[in-house]
């Protein structure tokens, strides 16, 4: 009954909280560009439109492209209800789960990209291969930073990897998984998540052809994906497993408030990258997050 | 029913079938069927926890005594050649249906029989000699199946490659079985490690193993003639060659390197091998433009990440048994059965939409799933599967072998600085993967179709289709029950190392496979629901808006080689690509069209230009040999006048 309950209360948090994230990004550049901006509960909104409104689907579309979607939508949470948080634990955990959370994490990429291809359009065509190129770049780098954790607790189970801080290596590896976390979410400078129509862009030009609940799906499947990434980063980086339970919790909570907060202002300060070095800032990804596993080789056992 | 009862049927209805085939082709496909199952009933009862069957008979076969052997490695082997070699016949009954398919149909039917017959040999003999018999039995029958369309030059051309390295495995492997033979003073096959002085002179024989088993697995550098064998052969017989035959390259490997004492540097070549194998094939194979050798480069890949799984195994062991090593060769046996099986089923469905569309380029088809619903949608769950992606099989293969990779890393051995790099390697070619097979799923099978073949496609028959169900129900069963069926991997592996045969999973197995089965169901609810939301809402049908064309038209699509034009840009250094353009000039501009071919880079532009060199070198050669005389004599005295000056320069003793 407890189980039941935790699971619920899990879920609840994901689907309510997830939302406000883009929401503060937003307020963040609104407030440096000195813009009152879109209220921080402007996500919500679009959400309940979009799930009300009717679809309009491409002639060409297969029934693939609204359960592309779906599938990805209850792969990102699937992911999600695997991630420890913090005090509370994961609300499943076994020996191996990390490798399953990347996965389902490939699991709503191949989805996104393959609904993308079903119109049929250039647009769409060029989000969906920058996607999965990009990602191969941002994969090796998510497993270093997995492998640096595992060697340094000794251990491939979530909550177990993710309890200490990540030692010496722990700049090195804040810095990899936020360029990541950058990269995965279409954030500047990757990708513009403002802009429309232009052809340098990765998500918002895999959705162009999306309308109604589908897209609500996948505006919210991404926000989520968000949260989770702001998750792991801090659980990887913070000592929550030394600290007490409500403090642990409190720490949590104001590092994903300050990795949002870091995102909404280097989306400010910076230009979006040219895609030609894309690659490089990923393989600099890869390479921060390669010296934290060298020095949590080095720095022997906890 | 034991497996002693069951083979003999097996083998009397896939024998028959050799006889039968050419001329009734629904007696054919029964024999097939019945054959196929009695022999997978055999294997199964051995994998189940029977006792290995063996027969030996004093009748002699050129010279040596019949010696057969279903151990749990052969039987292993033996389920999933039971398993494409039943579905393929099925397929074949289908593919081969038509008035002009007769000729070409009824040697088919004789040389697949054959086929199946002659590797299921292979798994059950156990006497070097009749080993290779039956080798180059096998290697025969799919040199004449490849050859099925010989009027076709570049399906000659393929045949002769296959033939030429075919034989140059054999050959390594005819010196591994003699010399082994010559070692041991018999041809009998079984474990050969006494822990004695023997040891030392039988162990460097494997490298030779790793040759000839390694070429027919088409590990890496040695995979040159694999890409257009398999694109060349009917579809059915490319699933058979991808999903079996290169397995047995691995049988080869697993059962030696299990049977003889190994030398200590194999496991980390061929880990090494493997980890380079899974990392260029995945990445000549999302350069392809034709779905076929799509899959064929894909299958470098997957032999890649089972030799990454053996490799580290035989390093394991050579170290004594670390617990790690259950786990990657685990990974490595269940990913044989994985990728016959869904390669199995993609080269069914490749072949399904080369039956209906006569292509299988790439940038002539698209928008199959109209035309082909079943084959789309079968297609779609194999690709997902070999994209290694909960919660399909591949996943659950893929994650033994991560998980062992990792145990090593954590666990700071001497293999942990080897298994870092393996990680790392597999986690990009894994990605690989996912951009691979979303370009070929989706060029294939959605968007507007790009030539009017594609346009009148049509689906194929309940027997193509079935074979196909067969096979995405066997990826199914093993992503849901892999705890279930983990007995039959640890009997496979207590075939190849006694102590390792532990029944019981050192993983939450049946854990992945609640998860695997609960993240299914509600995949499935989830689509639904959406849908029924989206119908509620009102939904309609219109154009592709694609930011506001009016008309847009099959030709605005992205094409198969820009989707992946980033990435194989990453690995043009070993990609190659050969790109001819003609740009559009002036204000009205005319034609305009740009054509690219990756060529086969190890083949192309290391043992072509090897062999050209050598050519040369014996026509120069054989210029000293002209028919005069006098120069012969020439020649004879200068040999005489240099040995001399060596003795005396040299000062004799």
């Amino acid at each position: 009954m407890m189980l039941i309950l935790e699971i619920f209360l899990r879920l609840a948090g994901w689907l309510v909280l997830a939302p406000l994230l883009p929401g503060i990004i937003n307020k963040v550049k609104a407030w440096v560009a000195g813009r009152r901006g879109p209220p921080v509960l402007q996500l919500y909104y679009d959400l309940a439109r979009l799930w009300r409104k009717g679809v309009v689907l491409s002639t060409l579309a297969s029934p693939g492209f609204v359960a592309g979607p779906a599938v990805g939508w209850v792969a990102i949470l699937g992911a999600a209800m695997l991630l420890p948080l913090g005090p509370a634990g994961g609300a499943l955990s076994f020996r191996g789960d990390v490798l399953l959370l990347v996965y389902l994490l490939a699991v709503a990429r191949f989805c996104t990209a393959w609904a993308a291809l079903e119109t049929g359009s250039a647009f769409e065509g060029m989000g969906a291969a920058r996607e999965v190129s990009y990602a191969v770049l941002a994969e090796a780098a998510v497993m270093t930073a997995v492998l640096s954790l595992s060697v340094l607790t000794g251990s491939v189970t979530l909550t177990t990897m993710l309890a200490p801080a990540a030692g010496a290596g722990a700049a090195l590896l804040a810095a990899g998984l936020f360029i990541v976390l950058l990269a995965e979410n279409c954030r500047v400078p990757f990708d513009d998540p403002n802009t429309h129509l232009e052809l340098t862009m990765v998500h918002e030009v895999m959705v162009l052809d999306h309308s109604g609940p589908p897209l609500a799906a996948i505006l919210h499947g991404a926000s989520m994906k968000l949260l989770l990434f702001a998750l792991l980063l801090c659980e990887a980086v913070l000592p929550l497993g030394r600290l007490a339970p409500a403090a642990a919790a409190g720490a949590l909570a104001a590092g994903v408030l300050v990795v949002t907060v870091g995102v909404g202002l280097a989306e400010s300060f910076m230009a979006r990258l040219a895609f030609k070095r894309v690659p490089l800032l990923l393989t600099t990804a890869f390479l921060l997050c390669l010296f934290a596993l060298l020095a949590a080789w080095k720095g022997g056992a906890v | 029913m034991t497996a002693g009862m069951l083979l003999p049927v097996a083998l009397l209805g896939l024998a028959t079938g050799v006889l039968t085939g050419p001329r009734w082709p629904r007696l054919w496909v029964g024999l097939m069927l019945a054959g196929s199952a009695a022999a997978a009933l055999a294997a199964a009862t051995v994998l189940a926890g029977g006792a290995d069957w063996e027969w030996r008979s004093a009748f002699p076969l050129a010279g040596e005594p019949v010696h057969l052997r279903l151990d749990g490695l052969s039987a292993f082997f033996l389920v999933l050649l039971a398993v494409i070699g039943g579905a393929g016949a099925a397929y074949a009954h289908g593919y081969w249906s038509g008035e002009e398919q007769r000729t070409i149909g009824a040697r088919g039917r004789l040389w697949w029989s054959g086929l199946v017959l002659s590797l299921a040999l292979v798994l059950v003999l156990s006497n070097g000699l009749h080993f290779l018999i039956a080798w180059e039995l096998f290697a025969v029958c799919a040199f004449f199946l490849i050859l099925l369309d010989k009027q076709r030059p570049e399906v000659r051309a393929a045949g002769w490659l296959y033939l030429a390295s075919s034989h140059a495995a054999t050959l390594a492997l005819f010196a591994f079985f003699a010399l082994l033979a010559s070692r041991t003073g018999s041809w009998e096959l079984g474990p050969m490690r006494t822990g004695g002085a023997r040891d030392a002179e039988l162990a460097p024989l494997l490298w030779l193993a790793l040759f000839g088993f390694g070429l027919k697995a088409g590990l890496f550098p040695l995979h040159v003639w694999l890409p257009s064998a398999h694109a060349s052969a009917p579809s059915h017989v490319s699933a058979m060659l991808s999903g079996v035959a290169l397995k047995i390259g691995v049988y080869g490997l697993m059962r030696f390197s299990g049977w003889l004492p190994v030398p200590t540097g194999l496991g980390w070549t061929l880990a090494g091998l493997g980890a380079v194998s899974a990392l260029l094939g995945v990445a000549f194979s999302l350069a392809q433009n034709d779905s076929k050798r799509l899959l064929a480069y894909c299958s470098v890949e997957n032999v890649g990440i089972i030799a990454v799984g053996l490799g580290f195994a035989l390093v394991a062991a050579g170290q004594g048994d670390a617990p790690w090593g259950r786990l990657v060769l685990a990974g490595a046996l269940l990913h044989v059965w994985n990728h016959g099986l869904f390669k199995s089923l993609l080269f069914f469905g490749a072949g399904s939409v080369l039956h209906a569309t006569g292509t299988r380029e790439m940038s002539r088809l698209g928008g199959l799933w109209r035309p082909m619903p079943w084959t789309a949608g079968l297609f779609a769950l194999g690709a997902a599967a070999i994209s290694g992606l909960p919660p399909l099989n591949g996943f659950v293969s893929e994650w033994l072998v991560y998980l062992g990779l990792f145990e090593s890393a954590t666990g700071r051995g001497a293999a942990a600085g080897a298994a870092v790099p393996a990680i790392i390697f597999l986690a990009v070619s894994g990605a690989l993967a996912l951009a691979t097979f979303v370009k070929a799923g989706a060029m294939i099978f959605s968007g507007a179709p790009r030539s009017p073949a594609a346009e009148h496609a049509h689906e194929s028959g309940p027997w193509m289709l079935g074979s196909m169900v067969v096979l995405a129900a066997g990826c199914v069963i093993v992503a849901l029950a892999p705890g279930a069926l983990f007995p039959a991997v640890a009997r496979a592996a207590g075939a190849w190392n006694p102590a390792w045969g532990a029944p019981a999973a050192p993983v939450p197995l049946f854990t992945l496979g609640a998860v695997n089965a609960a993240l299914a169901a509600l995949f499935v609810v989830a689509a639904a629901w959406l849908w029924r939301r989206a119908l509620g809402n009102g939904l309609r049908r219109g154009l592709t808006w694609d930011c506001g064309y009016a008309a847009p038209t099959a030709r605005m699509q992205y094409t198969s080689g820009s989707f992946a034009g980033i990435a194989a840009g990453w690995f043009f250094w070993v990609l190659r690509m050969e790109r001819k353009s003609l740009k559009p000039r002036g204000t009205f501009p005319g034609a305009a069209r740009r054509v690219e071919r990756v060529p086969e880079t190890v083949l192309e532009h290391v043992i072509g230009p090897a062999s050209e060199a050598i050519l040369r070198v014996s026509t120069a050669v054989r210029r000293l040999q002209h028919g005069h005389l006098q120069s012969y004599i020439l020649y004879l005295l200068g040999g005489v006048v240099a040995l001399g000056l060596l003795v005396l320069v040299g000062g004799a003793r």
